[in-house]
């Protein structure tokens, strides 16, 4: 009698505690999906004021063959959500070695972009065009790397999970993007993306971005592993982050054209 | 054992009926899963070298069979260029993404192309080329100035001189084409009337496409041959009761050879498409023979039975040998290096086994079952007997007139003869699966059409490849890096070296990657002199890879430029594209837009950074087309305007004269792949694989027939109406120009049954006719009336019987039908004209003096022959 007493209890217990995920909705949870996306898009891009970090990125295509880039990137924010410096330093593959990416993003307009490759003893400004072609050859679109501006879309709030929001986010102009939506799942606590799911005009999920790995460096939560795979053809790249840094004190007068052809090494290590 | 075969069918009526009905119904109960294969690619064996190769191509660079949709108009100043077609063109582009079975981000067009240019000095942009329909005129023609700069769509997406668009679908695999054709052409009747023409074509969609066609014709030219056939009997036999017979004959055993064909797990070839209509002559054949003589019987003997047994006793003997010998012409297939050739060859010989049992068992089992007023019209038939009617006497007098002339006869043959070995010389081997279809065929138009305006839309590939083991090198160099090393950096060397390879066998990396990055965070996480020296292994394995990057080289792009060139020169050649051409645009356009910097950058590590440009576009892909992500293979693609087979071989052979005059730097190899190239090779062997299997069938039935007759001279006689009718059907196929492609190939096997078969005939009843009268000219005057009759029945039978054929859109079908009718008036006119006419010539030699000729003849298995009697 008494076992079975303690049976009863252990499976009512067990219940209760099953059924609590399924009671979504807490009190400090956010219902506006614009500010999610907004705190998001500060959380993944806009950590502390500046940072550093080495980029290792693994292209594998649908039959496993492999390419690398490694790169080191610097950045400097004007403001969270607004706009910002970057310079990207190539090293890997060593023929590429110093080719160099100055980019000014706008919150409100084209960003500005130049290009370095000594190979060519060349600098060159890439014109604004959609921000949606290849980084480098990489699974991840420049977009990805830079943030797509939160105002470009509508968002809605589809769910809230006990971990996460999952938000619906239409493109206001159809103009410059291949996708018809894409499905935004937010950690609740971290505000990093965990999953991007990308639907097109068909309604089929064709690319995806995953967040694999977060450490969280001088108190602020980062993204060191990040995999984006191409569902169509099954070709992935997964990008790799290390010595990350952050409020180094990074100062304005390195993001200069300058500095293509001459890194600052000193941050850079 | 003769007696007994010829007596069962007249006893056991009903087993034989029995028997064949379960034969039938059982084998052709397979019939439904019938699985197709109209893919030439299985001309070759699957372990061909140049099979092989050609997918491990296809593998290596991403390539697809492509299908291509062309867009012209004609009466627009701009052509295709102004905002509604490019509208149209543009809705297009995008649906043909949406079609199941296509490759959508492979799609080609001008909305999923990018665009390369100068936005200002300084400036460089990389954009859809035409992500939106332009607006204005003006927008219009912007495309189309953009589009003709990148030389990587000149011509191939945009025609050279700027009218017209084509768009490439890639399909993911070959068997959907057709399907996938439709699918477009119905997009295509979605949109407005409007004067653009919409063309769909490419190798894969002709390919399909006629084996959906050749269903059909298979549903509708042989059962209408059948049809025809059956009329001319009824016609020649009067009774449609009795020339049923030999079309049960004949369905029958096309049905039970199919059903056995597919219940063996074969696959339905475009070769063994055509068993019926191969089987359909032969089976019907021996039937005719058969009736033939039994209605010129019958009414003397009044006994059926008497009657089949006589007219089977008489053709038992020349049936078996004709049997054989049509199936030794099909068995000498069996040769070929060809698979689909060798099924083919195969089940024509045990089709034509069965149809000669069941002429022997079925046909007459069931004139014996046939009710007797069936039979009553042969009696009282208005039709003479003894002269067989107007073909009889037809017959009668070109037999004696044939006799008369004899040594013009003679004299014309041999000058038919030298002037068909003349043709014979005159023969242009060639194949080109688009041109299995008649002109009219509306993808014979669009290929037509496309080839006129595109550079072409049949694609080769010329592989470059360097063979020696890059990554095997590259470790080498960091061996070398540490010599002198302390060993326990060797030993953490080693075991660097140990994870790396475990590392590239689990994927997603490869050893000389492992080992960079391992050394590179090494040096970054020692210090002092360990440092140095993991930095300077580093070095090494580095500079090793980049060096193993061939097709990053300058010195190796410039050689494919050269190469290149001298393709563009050949006029079969519309465009080559390659790596170098993307390194030459990007550069132009990286340095300041201008002509004058369309050029190869000086350094590896320019190409290698240009390159990387090129990947920061929409399509960063498209490269892995061109080149090997390592760099260490290319592929430069050779556009013709002509899928011929012999223009390809051109094209092959002056490239590879070229590559012989001018080797490839530091032991680069170079090897042809793709549809168009590799069309060439299984015709290379099915060419040489016929004419080897022609002369061994050609041997194997005069020896055949030499042991037969027990006479070499018989043996001679019986290969002359059969030489004759090769050497005439071949000779005029060179005479008039038409190519030697597949269908005729396989015809000359059909040629070599069909026409000894006529010869088989008349010498067997000759023989035996002359046994009995002891005199030449008399049997010839016998052998004119009823035998004569038989093959010239026959041989108007299968003549007009495969003239249907001639309708069918698809020109082997024509071919088969334009042969058969050729091979049928050729060998049975030279049976009997010519053949009487040399065997006067040499009657002593046939039976030198009496008795020896006649117990010879009375040996021969079918001496039952009273022919006398018949004619009286």
């Amino acid at each position: 009698m008494r076992t079975l007493t303690k049976t009863w209890l252990a499976a009512l217990a067990a219940a209760i505690l099953l059924s609590t995920p399924t009671m979504s909705a807490e009190a400090g949870d956010l219902k506006d999906a614009s500010e999610i996306v907004n705190r998001t898009n500060t959380a993944q891009y806009y950590a502390a004021n500046d940072g550093r970090a080495l980029v290792r990125m693994k292209i594998v295509d649908s039959k496993g063959r492999s390419q690398r880039r490694q790169f080191a990137v610097l950045r400097r924010d004007k403001a969270d959500g607004g706009d910002q410096n970057y310079l990207v330093v190539f090293d890997q593959p060593a023929d590429v070695r110093g080719t160099a990416f100055l980019v000014k993003k706008h919150a409100n307009k084209d960003d500005d972009r130049w290009l370095y490759m000594p190979g060519l003893d060349l600098v060159k400004r890439i014109a604004a065009s959609d921000e949606r072609t290849s980084f480098v050859g990489t699974h991840f679109f420049y977009e990805d790397i830079s943030g797509r501006q939160p105002e470009e879309d509508k968002h809605q709030l589809l769910e809230t999970t006990d971990t996460e929001y999952v938000v619906k986010s239409t493109p206001k102009s159809s103009s410059g993007v291949e996708f018809a939506h894409y499905t935004l799942y937010v950690n609740k606590k971290t505000f990093l993306p965990s999953k991007i799911d990308y639907v097109n005009a068909q309604g089929k999920v064709y690319r995806r971005i995953e967040t694999v790995k977060v450490d969280t460096v001088k108190g602020h939560p980062t993204i060191t592993r990040l995999k984006v795979s191409d569902l169509d053809s099954g070709g992935y790249t997964l990008s790799d982050v290390s010595n990350v840094e952050y409020d180094m004190g990074i100062p304005d007068d390195i993001f200069v054209e300058g500095s293509l052809r001459n890194p600052p090494q000193k941050w850079l290590r | 054992m003769k007696r007994k075969i010829l007596d069962f069918p007249l006893q056991h009526a009903r087993l034989v009926f029995i028997g064949l009905a379960v034969l039938t119904i059982g084998l052709g109960s397979a019939i439904p899963w019938i699985q197709v294969d109209t893919d030439p690619e299985t001309m070759l064996s699957e372990d061909d070298p140049a099979r092989v190769f050609h997918n491990e191509t296809k593998e290596e660079f991403a390539l697809h069979d492509l299908i291509v949709v062309g867009v012209v108009n004609e009466v627009e100043p701009e052509g295709v260029f102004n905002p509604a077609s490019l509208a149209r063109i543009h809705q297009l582009n995008q649906q043909l993404k949406t079609i199941d079975g296509v490759i959508a981000h492979d799609v080609l067009g001008p909305s999923t192309m990018d665009n390369i240019e100068q936005a200002g000095p300084g400036t460089i942009r990389f954009e859809w080329l035409m992500e939106r329909p332009p607006k204005t005129p003006e927008e219009a023609l912007a495309i189309k100035e953009a589009a003709l700069r990148l030389p990587m769509l000149r011509g191939t997406v945009v025609s050279e001189d700027g009218e017209s668009v084509a768009l490439y679908v890639p399909i993911e695999s070959k068997d959907q084409s057709h399907r996938v054709s439709e699918e477009i052409r119905t997009i295509i009747d979605g949109f407005d009337a409007s004067a653009d023409e919409f063309y769909i074509t490419g190798l894969p969609v002709a390919e399909d496409t006629f084996g959906v066609e050749m269903f059909k014709q298979m549903a509708i030219s042989a059962p209408l041959a059948a049809l025809v056939i059956l009329l001319l009997m009824w016609w020649f036999f009067r009774s449609f009761a009795l020339v049923l017979s030999p079309m049960i004959v004949a369905m029958t055993t096309v049905t039970i050879t199919m059903g056995a064909l597919i219940a063996s797990g074969f696959t339905v070839h475009i070769m063994s498409s055509m068993i019926p209509i191969f089987l359909m002559p032969i089976a019907v054949v021996d039937s005719v023979h058969l009736l033939s003589e039994f209605v010129d019987i019958y009414p003397k003997h009044g006994d059926r039975k008497a009657a089949i047994k006589e007219v089977v006793g008489h053709l038992f003997a020349p049936m078996l040998y004709t049997s054989l010998t049509s199936a030794a012409g099909f068995l000498s297939l069996m040769m070929t290096p060809i698979p689909p050739v060798r099924v083919f060859g195969a089940f024509v010989a045990l089709g034509i086994g069965l149809a000669f049992v069941l002429t022997i068992f079925f046909v007459p089992a069931y004139i014996a079952a046939l009710p007797e007023k069936r039979l009553a019209a042969l009696l009282t038939s208005k039709r003479d007997a003894d002269d067989g009617g107007f073909l009889g006497r037809m017959v009668e007098s070109i037999g004696a007139k044939s006799l008369r002339y004899s040594k013009p006869i003679l004299v014309l043959t041999t000058a038919i003869l030298a002037v068909s070995a003349y043709g014979i010389t005159q023969i242009n081997i060639n194949d080109n699966p688009v041109r299995w279809f008649k002109e009219s065929h509306e993808i014979r138009v669009a290929d037509k059409v496309l080839n006129r305006e595109l550079a072409g839309t049949y694609t080769a590939f010329l592989v470059m490849k360097q063979d020696t083991d890059a990554e095997r090198e590259i470790v080498a160099a960091g061996d070398d890096a540490l010599e002198g090393a302390s060993d326990a950096v060797r030993s953490q060397w080693d075991g660097l070296k140990a994870d790396a390879h475990a590392a590239s066998e689990e994927g997603a990396t490869n050893v000389s990657d492992a080992l960079i990055e391992a050394t590179s965070d090494l040096s970054f996480d020692s210090t002092g002199e360990e440092s140095e020296q993991w930095q300077a292994v580093q070095t090494a394995l580095e500079e090793a890879q980049t060096g193993s990057k061939t097709f990053q080289n300058p010195e190796h792009l410039a050689y494919i430029e050269r190469l290149q060139q001298e393709a563009e020169a050949l006029p079969l050649v519309g465009k080559t594209s390659s790596i170098a051409d993307v390194v030459k645009t990007v550069y132009r356009e990286l340095i300041s837009g201008e002509e004058k910097d369309y050029r190869i950058p000086d350094s590896t590590e320019g190409v290698a950074q240009t390159l990387l440009q090129f990947q920061s576009s929409h399509r960063p892909n498209d490269l892995w087309h061109l080149v090997s992500p390592d760099y260490r293979e290319s592929a430069v693609w050779v556009q013709l305007k002509s899928g011929d087979n012999q223009d390809m071989m051109a094209v092959k052979t002056d490239l590879d004269m070229f590559l012989a005059a001018n080797p490839p730097p530091e032991g680069l190899r170079a090897e042809w792949a793709g549809l168009t190239y590799l069309n060439t090779v299984w015709q290379d062997e099915m060419v040489g694989g016929m004419l080897e299997s022609l002369m061994g069938a050609f041997v194997i039935v005069f020896f055949m027939m030499m042991i037969l007759f027990r006479s070499p001279i018989y043996g001679v006689l019986a290969m002359i109406p059969l030489t004759i009718t090769i050497v005439f059907t071949y000779g005029l196929i060179g005479l008039v120009g038409k190519d030697y492609d597949m269908p005729v190939a396989v015809l000359s096997s059909l040629t070599l049954g069909l026409s000894v078969d006529f010869a088989i005939h008349f010498l067997e009843r000759a023989r035996s006719i002359q046994a009995e009268t002891g005199d030449w000219r008399e049997t010839m005057a016998l052998m004119f009336q009823e035998p004569g009759r038989a093959i010239t029945r026959n041989a108007i039978v299968i003549a007009i019987g495969f003239l249907p054929l001639l309708g069918a859109p698809l020109v082997p079908y024509n071919t088969v039908g334009f042969l058969m009718a050729a091979i049928m008036a050729v060998s049975s006119v030279v049976t009997v004209i010519l053949l009487p006419s040399i065997m006067m010539q040499i009657q002593n030699w046939l039976s030198p003096k009496g008795e020896k000729a006649a117990t010879g003849a009375n040996n021969a298995p079918a001496p039952l022959a009273t022919n006398k009697e018949q004619t009286i």
